[in-house]
């Protein structure tokens, strides 16, 4: 006799990749980053090539900056009605920037280039907790290289922007529920590399040593990832079901509007706040459409239905001396992931920040920034969607960082 | 200075621990309570689904993952203690044997008996088992013949557990009951109907395990057995018994899948399957007609004999035999009978204040529509639907977890206990080669 389909519905869920706000660490320029990253209004420098394209004229030098920061993502998860709390395991990313700029002292116009990764982490729950079926480990970056031009259109008004090329790296595995003789469960592995593309605006306004505005606009970038290797290992017997093969799927990265203010409170010390609209709600579905399909191997589609987030962050800029800066910030973000579509690859919430900073001019030339901020992605019990999983996620961020800019 | 040392030290050892608290995110654990209940000695008593039977057989890996076992172990945290298992030696790990996956042909399974490390002392008797257990499922156990003294010395099963003397004497209502427990778990009365049904609801006159057992006696022996078992204000959790057409051994063969086979072998164009119903007729069976597993590969279908010229199965004149099919009467008269013997189950468990795990609610939920457990899919198909084992019946390691929950989850509401559930994500579905 025969039986029909025998295989279907081995593999439910698909695999799962976002680039989720909880992957949008803003470590660009550690001056914002030690006020939780308020201040783009209130730095003129070469990291204005992300945070205010408008100000980049405003320049009355040349720099090169080189900054990277360990970003420590910790999540905890409790299975609903469970003792067990699941840690994933110690990861530290990388993310880095540098920034350079070009032109003429004291002219109308500059030009930029700047490297970085607005999104980007490493989650590593291993195969042990209750959600290996949806997610052992994840690791990903988005690269952005964004050539920028800055222009004065008067003395207190800048234009800028920037066209944006983003490469993204995704690499992530899960177990399969497809038991081998010895009992274990297989496992998929996909891992792939993608590019898009974007622009990046923005005006900036100031009143001598009063006040300025920074408005800025970052476009969303859809990254098309391309023939992505899927690996799987499971018993030879499935070994028809589950080739070898590769994949195609679009990740979109969010727009971002942002308003940034800032104004003198005292001869040292500057206040600044930003706000940031996010436009998440371009993230409705993931698909992923493998090259071979098989009766268990098919194309997939999960929903994700994003909000469109928001965030806002103060700090505070004290000059010690003239060499010598402090600075300190606080944020609160609001998540754009609905309860039932939290997922363990960034078990999101909303979240609080706080940092703290500094910057040492060593010399005429040389500046040394460290930066470190700490989140806090709010405690959430979620039912997914997708899997099913059920029970509470708790996730601390740790970013010290660091920067060095030559001046000219 | 020194002062000034102990100080800094004071202050490393200050902001030590608070980057030591603050990198790891803390969840506040669930808090765990017997609530009303006693856990300190619970026994579980019922069949092969509470020995943890399966893949057509008792073995060692089984026993482990009993649903039994895996509640017992979620009971040590709310002061449950010892739970003994009649479990077989390492050497003689098989047991009774069981079934295995050998290969996958054309997506078609092929199975294989394990026939190494079994633990039989001699044709058709297991190794002896009589130190002191807590687990006492005993695979084949009825309701009916839990009273029975005789049924000891016919079932393999019990006769391992009982000593020499209490073989043939002790019944098992007697064996149960005996064990000074503060808590028990009762999941009798699947093999009052499973045995008839598995044998297309024919009776065979020389084996009691076919016979359907009556409603009247069904209520009977279930209030005896439960009054003996919560004497002394003692509490306990009790099973609703699961519907014949939620298991995959009466839901894999169809009608359909017949008719393809016979297309697909002889390229002949048929349209119906005969089969001969209760009342000796033979009539085309239709999609409400159930074929049981073993028929799969009993190679019958199509088959001539001298005796009988018309392929078998095809014709009306050499129908399929009633002992491989529940007809749609004989479906109707089970599942009424179910229901009857769940009504029973249910007014006893409500009188008595005892927990009650609906298994018969939660497993026609897994039939249909199935249900999403943490990325896996499970769901009631033979093979790839992750509960049910190789026998089409009984349930995986998988299957076990979440049944072990399904109790968890009664004792829960009834006792206002807090015992932690099972995560079931750590227990496989079906073995493939």
């Amino acid at each position: 006799m025969q039986i029909k389909k025998l295989l279907l519905g081995l593999l439910l869920a698909s695999p799962t990749v976002l680039w989720a706000q909880g992957s949008q660490v803003n470590t660009q320029g550690q001056k914002a980053v030690g006020m939780a990253g308020a201040g783009s209004a209130l730095f003129v420098d070469e990291t204005s090539i992300f945070y205010s394209p408008g100000a980049l004229s405003k320049m009355d030098h040349n720099a090169v900056s080189i900054g990277a920061s360990a970003v420590m993502y910790r999540s905890a998860f409790r299975e609903f009605n469970s003792n067990d709390v699941h840690h994933t395991k110690f990861k530290i990313s990388p993310p880095f920037s540098v920034f350079a700029t070009f032109g003429p002292k004291n002219s109308w116009w500059k030009a930029g280039l700047g490297v970085y990764t607005p999104f980007g982490g490493s989650v590593d729950w291993g195969d042990q907790w209750p959600g290996r079926y949806e997610l052992n480990h994840l690791q990903m970056r988005a690269i952005y290289i964004q050539p920028t031009l800055s222009f004065k259109l008067t003395e207190n008004f800048g234009i800028g922007g920037g066209f944006v090329y983003n490469v993204g790296l995704v690499d992530l595995s899960r177990s399969i529920p497809t038991a081998s003789a010895d009992g274990a469960p297989g496992r998929a592995e996909l891992s792939g590399m993608g590019t898009g593309m974007g622009f990046n605006v923005g005006v900036h306004y100031h009143l001598e040593d009063e006040f300025a505005i920074s408005l800025s606009y970052r476009s969303k970038v859809t990254t098309k990832l391309k023939d992505g290797d899927a690996e799987f290992t499971v018993p030879p017997a499935l070994a028809t079901s589950f080739p070898n093969t590769t994949f195609d799927a679009e990740l979109p990265l969010p727009s971002s509007f942002n308003i940034g203010l800032t104004f003198p409170a005292s001869e040292r010390l500057d206040i600044a706040a930003d706000a940031t609209i996010i436009g998440y709600s371009v993230y409705k579905e993931l698909v992923f459409d493998y090259k071979d399909n098989t009766p268990v191997l098919e194309d997939t589609k999960q929903e994700k239905k994003y909000e469109n987030a928001l965030s806002a962050k103060v700090g505070i800029n004290y000059e010690v001396c003239d060499r010598f800066d402090l600075r300190a910030g606080g944020g609160y973000v609001y998540s754009p992931v609905r309860g039932p579509y939290v997922s363990p690859e960034t078990p999101d919430n909303n979240r609080i920040m706080g940092s703290i900073g500094f910057t040492y001019d060593l010399n005429d030339r040389w500046d040394l920034t460290g930066a470190y901020v700490f989140q806090r992605i709010l405690e959430r019990t979620v039912t997914s969607a997708n899997t099913g999983l059920s029970g509470t996620y708790k996730t601390n961020i740790h970013a010290p960082g660091i920067s060095l800019t030559y001046k000219w | 200075m020194k002062r000034i040392f102990k100080n800094i030290a004071l202050y490393i050892g200050v902001l030590s621990t608070f980057v030591a608290t603050s990198c790891k995110p803390e969840i506040e654990g669930f808090q765990t309570t017997p609530g009303e209940a006693n856990f300190s000695k619970y026994i579980a008593v019922g069949n092969s689904l509470t020995a943890g039977f399966a893949d057509g057989g008792l073995y060692l890996e089984g026993q482990q993952v009993a649903f039994s076992n895996l509640i017992a172990e979620q009971l040590r945290q709310v002061g449950g203690g010892d739970f003994r298992s009649p479990f077989f030696s390492e050497n003689e790990r098989n047991g009774s044997g069981y079934l295995q996956l050998k290969d996958l042909v054309n997506g078609q399974p092929v199975m294989e008996n394990v026939t190494d490390n079994l633990a039989y002392r001699e044709p058709g008797k297991l190794s002896k088992y009589t130190d002191d257990i807590e687990n006492l499922g005993v695979p084949g156990m009825r309701l009916d013949l839990s009273t029975e003294g005789w049924f000891g010395s016919m079932n393999m099963y019990f006769e391992r557990l009982l000593s020499d003397s209490d073989v043939g004497m002790k019944t098992y209502m007697q064996f149960a009951t005996e064990k000074n427990h503060t808590f028990f778990s009762f999941w009798l009365g699947n093999n009052d109907v499973l045995g008839y049904a598995m044998n297309g609801a024919v009776i065979n006159p020389n084996d009691p395990t076919t016979v359907l057992t009556a409603t009247a006696t069904f209520k009977q022996t279930y209030s005896d057995f439960i009054a003996e078992l919560t004497g002394n204000d003692r509490k306990g959790v009790v099973a609703t018994i699961p519907d014949v057409t939620a298991i995959p051994f009466f839901t894999t063969v169809t009608r359909e899948s017949l008719i393809a086979a016979v297309k697909a072998q002889s390229g002949q164009d048929i349209q119906d399957i005969y089969i001969e119903i209760g009342t000796g007729t033979s009539r085309a069976a239709s999609d409400d007609d159930l074929f049981i597993l073993p028929f799969a590969s009993a190679g019958l279908l199509g088959n001539t004999s001298g005796e009988n010229p018309a392929p078998y199965g095809l014709h009306p004149s050499n129908p399929v035999e009633s002992k491989y099919v529940l007809d749609s009467d004989e479906v109707m008269a089970i599942q009424a009978r179910v229901k009857a013997f769940n009504n029973i189950i249910k007014e006893i468990a409500k009188a008595e204040g005892l927990a009650l795990a609906d298994a018969h609610a939660y497993l026609n939920r897994v039939q249909h529509p199935g249900i999403l457990y943490n990325g896996v899919a499970v769901n009631a198909s033979f093979i790839t639907g992750n509960a049910f084992s190789l026998d089409g019946v009984h349930l995986t390691p998988m299957g076990n977890a979440l049944i072990a929950n399904l109790f968890i989850e009664a004792i829960n509401k009834q006792y206002r206990s807090r015992i932690p559930k099972v995560d079931a994500s750590k227990y496989r579905g079906v073995r493939f080669p």
